[in-house]
């Protein structure tokens, strides 16, 4: 059965990229950074967040604007609080465009005079046009997919790992979605759903994923019992 | 020609520098800067056109000419718009437009896209073919490669007449981006891995190299490329070799090009003379022009590579050294710190104590250079190839020519 499936849907790696487009807006301190993060496009807010894991490596921060307020301002305690938010907890960006305000707004009431940043240091908003387009290389089965997954882009797996979340909601991502509904692989999917994708690097989701897949795919190939 | 760079280039790039290539076929892709040679513009260019035309892209490239006058009113807005005092007149101004408007006469402005790059030509936009093309946009962008953080107001003003009727602005860093009426992209520069600046070289082409400038190599090298300009800090650079050499036998070479277009260089580079003060192990290198191979050479041999600067616009040697698997000690400033992610590729500094201390992390532990070296490398490869360049190009243009969606799909 899973073999007609299979057929019938394999899995087309996609990759996109993004192309920097600056809002010419930038926050030289905490009370213009929130003030900013209020009015900016969606865009915006979805590139410094969401955005933030296809730069490729884990950081010590989740976002940019975490980012910035422990470097540029160094206020640690409001980097940590803002990089514990989860920007694929919520349903929308109008969502997440509040869960950062109510943290910063908080954090200004018990310190309504934190630090300018330096010249230069300013936070610049940005945002984004993203480009999909096709990697050319498909997977019919397990074991093409352990294959490809091996040696697509990162670019591809920021794709199908991280902003499928935002494109289909519920923090589900393509991987997954394709082990449950074409192959059938529940567990599978399961297992790969698990890996956070906030405590790993695109290379080390890499890691993981082939990890999984490797394991399934060799003990699909063992031969069980007495052979006669 | 793009077939050159698989295996090089992240395979996603050249996919979809296929794809663009097949929806821009034919269709004529503009380039007008001041000069075909020299600088970091005309290098670029010389690079790019060929592989846009290999890509089925009708590209040309074009220069205006201008008389000294010309380009002395040109160096004054250039210095402007990176922050230092300069006066224009109206008069300088109006001679601007003049030469640009004579140079519109001769040149072929028609194009399917037009990318003016830098201040010189930028009032050719005044004389840009209205309806090119009757189905479809053919948009004129301004690309602006020097620093403009911090420019003389009312210089910026004046050239933002001519920036704001193109279609769109690109610059190489965020903090670069002035408030316009029209769009504004990021791009930063990049780097070619098969020029003869960052090709591959065979020990006997290093060695060659070496044993030209009479650079011993029995001991680590410390090395910073660049022009002598202050903004360089090649004192400060002296300043961490010496408290290096305390602890570590070494070598430092400042290599530079004489700076013809620039007055200070040549009294700069008689203050570092005289600040190394005959030291035998500090070797000042006044490297000739076109001396890419001698540059690469250097880059490969050395073991710790320092761009100091105090200022920088975008800073390429640091992508250049990372390419070769060299950690960069960087000076934070202008666009090293997009290269360099601290206590990841390399690091960056703020003082010749800093990066003394960096470089001695460095000679004291090859194990990390190794490891920082090639996660460089892999970042260079990923960010700041000439390939990611055009892709960037190609897709500011089907963007445009979509309305700029925020999500585009091929």
């Amino acid at each position: 059965m899973n073999d007609i499936k299979n057929r019938a849907k394999p899995f087309e790696f996609m990759q996109c990229i993004s192309i920097l487009k600056s809002t010419a807006k930038r926050a030289k301190n905490l009370h213009e950074l929130r003030d900013l993060i209020a009015t900016v496009s969606e865009e915006s807010i979805f590139h410094h967040t969401c955005q933030y894991f296809l730069k490729g490596r884990i950081r010590e921060y989740t976002n940019d604007f975490a980012h910035w307020v422990g470097e540029s301002l160094e206020e640690s305690a409001l980097a940590e609080q803002l990089s514990s938010i989860d920007p694929y907890e919520f349903k929308n960006i109008s969502e997440l465009r509040t869960a950062l305000l109510t943290v910063i707004d908080n954090y200004l009431e018990n310190f309504p005079e934190p630090r300018e940043a330096l010249a230069g240091e300013e936070f610049y908003f940005n945002e984004t046009i993203t480009i999909v387009f096709p990697a050319r290389i498909r997977a019919r089965n397990l074991a093409e997919f352990l294959i490809a997954i091996r040696y697509i882009d990162g670019a591809s797996i920021y794709y199908h790992f991280h902003e499928a979340r935002t494109r289909l909601g519920g923090g589900i991502d393509d991987f997954s979605k394709w082990f449950d509904e074409v192959l059938g692989e529940q567990d599978l999917a399961k297992r790969l759903w698990a890996i956070d994708p906030f405590m790993h690097s695109i290379e080390g989701i890499r890691e993981h994923i082939v990890e999984i897949v490797n394991e399934k795919v060799k003990k699909d190939m063992e031969i069980t019992g007495v052979e006669e | 020609m793009i077939a050159k760079y698989a295996g090089i280039a992240p395979k996603g790039d050249l996919i979809l520098l296929q794809k663009l290539g097949e929806i821009f076929r034919e269709k004529s892709f503009l380039h007008i800067n001041s000069t075909r040679a020299g600088g970091g513009v005309a290098e670029i260019l010389q690079r790019m056109i060929p592989i846009l035309r290999d890509l089925g892209i009708d590209a040309r490239w074009e220069i205006i000419e201008g008389d000294e006058r010309f380009f002395d009113i040109t160096k004054k807005i250039h210095n402007a718009l990176q922050g230092n005092f300069e006066s224009i007149t109206e008069e300088m101004w109006q001679y601007h437009y003049e030469v640009n408007k004579r140079n519109a006469k001769k040149l072929n402005l028609e194009a399917d896209a037009v990318l003016i790059h830098d201040p010189q030509p930028a009032p050719l936009i005044e004389f840009k073919v209205q309806d090119y093309s009757e189905s479809d946009i053919a948009p004129w962008l301004w690309r602006c490669h020097i620093d403009v953080s911090n420019p003389v107001q009312e210089v910026c003003d004046y050239l933002r007449r001519y920036c704001e009727k193109y279609d769109a602005a690109i610059f190489s860093v965020s903090k670069f981006a002035r408030a316009m009426s029209i769009d504004e992209f990021i791009i930063p520069p990049s780097i070619d891995p098969l020029s003869e600046k960052n090709r591959d070289l065979t020990e006997d082409e290093i060695r060659e190299t070496l044993e030209k400038y009479k650079i011993p190599a029995d001991r680590p090298i410390m090395l910073q490329v660049s022009r002598f300009d202050r903004f360089k800090d090649p004192i400060g650079v002296i300043k961490a070799y010496r408290i290096v050499k305390k602890y570590n036998d070494c070598i430092l070479v400042l290599a530079g090009s004489p700076a013809s277009d620039d007055p200070e260089g040549e009294i700069v580079l008689n203050e570092v003379r005289e600040y190394a003060s005959n030291d035998p192990d500090v070797h000042i290198l006044l490297l000739p022009p076109f001396s890419d191979r001698d540059i690469n050479a250097l880059q490969r041999s050395a073991t710790v590579v320092l761009q100091k600067s105090l200022k920088e616009g975008f800073g390429l040697t640091v992508s250049e050294a990372m390419w070769k698997g060299k950690p960069v000690i960087g000076g934070a400033t202008g666009g090293i710190p997009l290269q360099i992610v601290h206590g990841f590729t390399g690091f960056l500094v703020h003082t010749s104590e800093g990066a003394a201390f960096r470089a001695r992390q460095f000679l004291n532990n090859p194990e990390m250079v190794k490891k920082m070296g090639e996660r460089g490398k892999e970042y260079i490869r990923n960010n700041f190839l000439i390939t990611r360049q055009i892709r960037d190009y190609l897709s500011v243009w089907y963007a445009i020519k979509n309305n700029e969606k925020s999500v585009l799909e091929l």
